[in-house]
């Protein structure tokens, strides 16, 4: 080893001891999981009975069901619409205001951004069984709980592309005399408009997922009939439901993958 | 914004007639964007329709500012603070259930994403598994809890494995999305040593798609962590379930106590998470304040050692 002058690899870092940690760290989580949680694998083979059963029922979508799903299909599709567009409108504002790049009072700021970290960080459907509670079920309280959900996703993804932006523009229209609000609005709207349509359609493809799921608190759409089916075990209606969740979601993502690809170029 | 896209054909037109009388260079007229604007107005009439048709009494939104100031001050005026031991407890039962799903979850899609991955495996291996990806993701988590609940029962674990199975879906698709993207080079390379298949995805694909992965499955966590709270509401146990029984009993203090909780929870989460993820995929800790004095004091140290050197040298 001490002749060698070319030949000789240099010696690996030991680290194997940091991985040996981490291991053992995400072991020890994993084992109080699993008591936490009370894993139960004998429960699954006891019913596994059960499980086939639900399965063959699933397969066989039961499609006289469907004239009765429309009118909850139709309330999701326009709970869907009406949240996007009230979350679209009130997000722009917003954006510019939680952005670095756009809102120079750095106080203001720091509000908007903490109060949109809140609004954040709570699930729709916590939001839904809220509303229910205070507005009554219905497609009202299905529509506040998407809007605030929206508005936490739209204000953060909007305000980070404005962050990211160029500000020559900017620059020169305060140099030239203009207000923020001016410059804003001449320089740097343009520039973060196609991202901000872009999150617009995510969103709305979002709000159909969600707001077939806040209707198990009962706040409209379908998913207040994936409540009143399961309930009574019919799972054959069931998958029809879940069969046209799946229709909706997969043309609304063709059509957003096509309207980004155009915005894009 | 139908408005701020509609102006400019206005006001462009006259120009564009004749040549004007002025000796001032003539504006080009603006380009009419036919399309864009038959695309406007039929966003217009949908967002219209949607409103105008749906169901709903609009009167309700007149009493809301008055009941929503009732029910916030109610909830937080003060919050239920002796009730935060149980809820921490709910929480840790939470945090469990995402734990253990997001990890079933990753230890069922690795092989999977693998594979999917394209030039790994034949088409028709790779195309009822992108399938069975998709389908997993456009079915949200509660729906598939409400499935299960027929098989285990309304447990904690069953909203584990509600989320494990949610979390292959996105896992197997960001799987085979970062096997794919790797750089072609160390793969050419192991193959022209000879690597058989499994050396290539170990020496080739697995070391620079590693950082990548091991970020989607933080990733995954912090979305399961929310997801764990959404079941609970269902009834499968954890702070969801405390939640929805004190608004169904309407407790309104716990209720407030609990929603502070689900909010510190889930920010502290992230930033951990996120803290991780900074430390994979960059090779360093970000600790917020932390990271910010040391980078001062590192700059100074090297102005210092600039100093030092500019004086050894002389």
């Amino acid at each position: 080893m001490t002749g060698a002058v070319g030949g000789a690899r240099p010696t690996k870092p030991r680290t194997w001891w940091k991985t040996v940690v981490v291991l053992a760290v995400i072991a020890g989580i994993t084992v109080w999981s699993s008591i936490a949680i009370g894993v139960d694998v004998s429960a699954i083979a006891e019913n596994a009975h059960n499980a086939a059963n639900t399965l063959i029922q699933l397969m066989q979508p039961d499609y006289s069901f469907f004239p009765q799903t429309l009118p909850a299909l139709l309330q999701t599709v326009q709970m869907a619409i009406i949240a996007t567009a009230v979350s679209v409108a009130i997000a722009l504002p917003v954006s510019f205001w939680a952005s670095r790049a756009t809102n120079p009072n750095s106080v203001a700021l720091g509000i908007v951004r903490f109060i949109m970290n809140v609004v954040r960080s709570v699930p729709d459907l916590l939001y839904a069984s809220l509303f229910v509670t205070v507005v009554g079920t219905g497609a009202l309280s299905g529509i506040f709980a998407l809007v605030l959900f929206n508005l936490g996703i739209l204000v953060k993804l909007v305000s980070e592309a404005l962050d990211g932006l160029d500000r020559g523009g900017q620059e020169a229209a305060l140099a030239s005399g203009a207000s923020w609000f001016k410059a804003n609005r001449q320089a740097m709207l343009p520039e973060v408009a196609p991202v901000y349509i872009s999150q617009a359609i995510y969103v709305l493809e979002l709000n159909i997922r969600a707001s077939t799921v806040i209707g198990l608190v009962g706040a409209g759409g379908l998913g207040m009939l994936i409540d009143q089916v399961r309930t009574f075990y019919q799972y054959h209606y069931l998958s029809l439901i879940i069969l046209e969740i799946l229709v909706i979601v997969v043309l609304l993502e063709l059509l957003s993958s096509f309207a980004r690809r155009r915005l894009i170029k | 914004m139908t408005a701020v896209t509609a102006r400019p054909t206005g006001t462009g037109r006259p120009g564009a007639t004749g040549p004007t009388a002025s000796g001032a260079p003539q504006r080009p007229s603006k380009p009419l964007h036919l399309g864009t604007k038959v695309i406007w107005v039929v966003v217009t009439i949908v967002v219209v329709a949607a409103f105008w048709s749906i169901d709903i009494s609009w009167d309700a939104l007149l009493t809301l500012p008055q009941k929503l100031v009732h029910y916030l001050g109610l909830m937080f005026l003060p919050p239920a603070w002796s009730k935060l031991p149980d809820a921490l407890g709910a929480t840790m039962l939470s945090v469990a259930m995402a734990w253990f799903g997001t990890l079933l979850g990753i230890v069922i899609s690795f092989p999977l994403s693998l594979l999917a991955t394209r030039g790994l495996m034949p088409a028709v291996v790779r195309w009822p598994l992108r399938g069975v990806f998709a389908v997993l993701r456009a079915v949200p988590e509660v729906v598939i809890a409400v499935l299960m609940l027929s098989v285990t029962g309304l447990t904690a674990f069953t909203g584990a494995l509600a989320i494990a199975i949610g979390s292959i879906g996105t896992l197997g698709k960001w799987g085979y999305e970062s096997f794919e993207s790797v750089d072609r080079g160390p793969i050419e390379a192991a193959t022209a040593a000879g690597a058989s298949r499994l050396q290539i995805m170990r020496w080739g694909v697995w070391t620079s798609a590693k950082p990548d992965v091991y970020a989607f499955w933080l990733y995954r966590f912090e979305i399961s962590v929310r997801a764990s709270a959404i079941l609970g509401l269902i009834g499968a146990g954890g702070i969801g379930k405390m939640l929805v029984d004190n608004i169904q009993f309407r407790v309104w203090d716990v209720v407030g106590m609990l929603m502070i909780v689900v909010v510190v929870v889930t920010m502290i989460i992230d930033q951990l998470s996120g803290m991780v993820r900074h430390r994979i995929i960059e090779g360093r800790w970000e600790l917020p304040v932390v990271t910010a004095l040391r980078r001062r004091s590192a700059k100074r140290a090297r102005s210092e050692s600039v100093d030092l050197k500019i004086t050894a040298d002389d």
